[in-house]
């Protein structure tokens, strides 16, 4: 009798197995037929990265700084900055391998002038390998429609926050300090970047320095 | 030679027609039958590749949809071709041979299979008059027709010389072995009323309303239905059943060693022998051409779609049995059933309990 009872049951078990797949058999289907039809990506998505450019004289925002180089874990950024006789960096070359990328994000974060960013696109599949590596013309002509909030203005004039002291002496430090090595200067920067955003021009000028101080180095 | 209406509405005239045309010709006798039987073979023969290949986008469109994607799309609208551009593709693809081979069963297994496959639709009634050989042992020419299938993936097992090919084909035969006794019992619970093996009969003996279909006649018509049908899945290796190839067990099974053309005789085979399965189920239980309003054909295509389309849902539906579990069930759960259901049928029929 118990096992007619779970005979039965395990009968009753099967139809109702049965029903679940005729109901999903009836639904849509949750994948697109990707050619033709393409997710939305999400604003902050980490797709290719551009290059930005002012938007009313058309010029790149980067200033050569390399921040966004010593920052990249994989080596993908190159650029070449050299300096003229103001000792300004003109910003000569600038490529990503795009087959290096991990789109980890982190050039973006590292960068002070709103000059990198990751857009949302994401197809730049190639047949040659040699076509992944992009040059600053290409990366500022996709740059060209990527959406962005400039940051640069929107930074607050003076420090603001807990730690502008120890963010000074950082910068004190580096400043005094001849040879940071390439970890410890990028430890520095972030906590003052985060802890005491300053004006565009200070904030700018000390990056200057600072870079230009490790170039010297290095 | 008014036959314009009647295409549209059944397709026997056609072929009276033209038997009729060869005989005016003045074909007659030996060379009339060898001349008919093999156009009809043609026929046959074409239009089951044409079911076998439309079974196989079928079969991966519906399993597409149960999980949610959308399966071939790329050939035509959803992809309707995309199996003839396989088979096409399979044709061209080299012919890889293992060296240490048994060579002549190597190359006679899936031509058995095939062969086997297609045997079975001599008796099958497409519709009305739409029969290649009214044998009256019809049924019984199925049953042992189909059972070759067992030998072409032995034959398949053995000739590779592979042993998860050899694994699969010993499988295979024990599979099918046990579940041809609670298939045959269930078909003899129907030929117990109709009292004829021919499939003519049986389809005739549930002419009428569809009560008559031996699937409304309570209570042994059901029970034989359903017992049909889970052996049935087994006959055709198919899922939950389908240990001769599981391929997490067997990577591939019987056909491990089979590319190119070979392969694809194996792949059409088993869509043939699922779409016989439910031919066999759809004569014998659904009433077969038998129905109102449609032409008889597409009544018989329409039920028989019906039965493949459960199948497909088993095959996508259940998780696969053990080798243990297979051989329980079989014997000590549908043969049992099938068994009692004989008895019970036979009972019926002999006080005479039954319409």
């Amino acid at each position: 009798m118990q096992t007619m009872l779970s005979f039965f049951k395990g009968i009753k078990e099967l139809i109702k197995g049965l029903g679940i797949t005729g109901k999903h058999l009836g639904r849509h289907a949750t994948t697109i037929q990707y050619p033709e039809k393409k997710w939305t990506m999400p604003e902050r998505s980490r797709g290719i990265v551009v290059l930005l450019s002012d938007k009313e004289t058309g010029e790149l925002n980067c200033t050569g700084c390399l921040l966004c180089m010593r920052a990249c874990p994989t080596a993908a950024i190159y650029i070449e900055a050299p300096r003229d006789e103001n000792k300004r960096r003109q910003l000569k070359v600038f490529k990503v391998d795009n087959a290096l990328c991990c789109f980890c994000g982190l050039c973006e974060e590292a960068c002070n002038f709103s000059a990198i960013k990751m857009a949302t696109k994401y197809e730049f599949s190639t047949d040659n390998k040699d076509d992944l590596v992009w040059d600053m013309k290409k990366l500022q002509e996709i740059g060209l429609d990527v959406p962005y909030i400039d940051t640069r203005k929107k930074k607050p004039a003076k420090p603001v926050g807990k730690k502008p002291e120890t963010s000074q002496k950082n910068q004190e430090q580096v400043n005094d300090d001849i040879a940071p090595s390439e970890t410890k200067a990028g430890e520095h920067h972030v906590t003052s970047e985060s802890s005491e955003p300053p004006a565009v021009s200070q904030n700018s000028i000390s990056n200057d320095e600072n870079t230009e101080k490790k170039d010297g180095e290095v | 030679m008014n036959i314009t209406p009647l295409i549209i509405v059944e397709l026997y005239p056609i072929f009276i027609w033209f038997h009729d045309l060869l005989r005016k010709i003045g074909l007659s006798g030996t060379v009339l039958n060898v001349f008919t039987y093999s156009l009809l073979g043609v026929t046959v023969f074409g239009v089951l590749s044409l079911i076998a290949l439309y079974l196989v986008w079928w079969e991966r469109k519906i399993s597409a949809h149960i999980q949610q994607r959308f399966g071939p799309m790329r050939n035509g609208w959803h992809g309707w071709y995309q199996t003839a551009m396989d088979g096409l593709k399979l044709l061209q693809k080299e012919d890889i041979l293992v060296v240490t081979r048994d060579k002549a069963v190597f190359f006679w297994a899936p031509v058995v299979c095939f062969v086997a496959a297609f045997a079975a639709y001599i008796v099958i009634p497409f519709g009305k008059g739409l029969i290649v050989a009214d044998l009256n042992i019809g049924i019984l020419y199925i049953v042992a027709i189909t059972t070759f299938t067992v030998i072409s993936l032995l034959m398949a097992g053995w000739g590779s010389n592979n042993k998860y090919a050899l694994l699969g084909g010993m499988r295979s035969a024990a599979q099918v072995v046990s579940y041809e006794v609670p298939m045959v019992v269930s078909i003899l619970t129907v030929i117990i009323f109709t009292g004829s093996l021919s499939m003519v009969d049986i389809v005739n003996s549930q002419s009428g309303l569809f009560v008559n279909w031996f699937i409304f006649r309570f209570p042994f018509g059901p029970i034989a239905f359903m017992t049909y049908i889970v052996a049935a899945t087994a006959e055709a290796n198919r899922t939950p059943f389908d240990i001769p190839e599981a391929e997490q067990e067997l990577v591939a099974g019987f056909n491990i060693e089979y590319s190119g053309m070979k392969f694809a005789m194996f792949f059409l085979a088993e869509f043939i022998n699922l779409f016989t399965v439910s031919a066999i189920a759809t004569t014998l239980f659904l009433g077969g051409w038998h129905g109102v309003w449609l032409p008889s054909w597409i009544w018989f295509l329409l039920k028989t779609l019906l039965v493949v389309l459960l199948l497909m849902l088993f095959r996508w539906t259940y998780p696969r049995l053990r080798v243990d579990q297979l051989m329980e069930f079989s014997w000590k759960v549908l043969v049992p059933i099938t068994f009692a259901n004989l008895i019970l049928a036979g009972w019926m029929k002999y006080i005479g309990w039954y319409w």
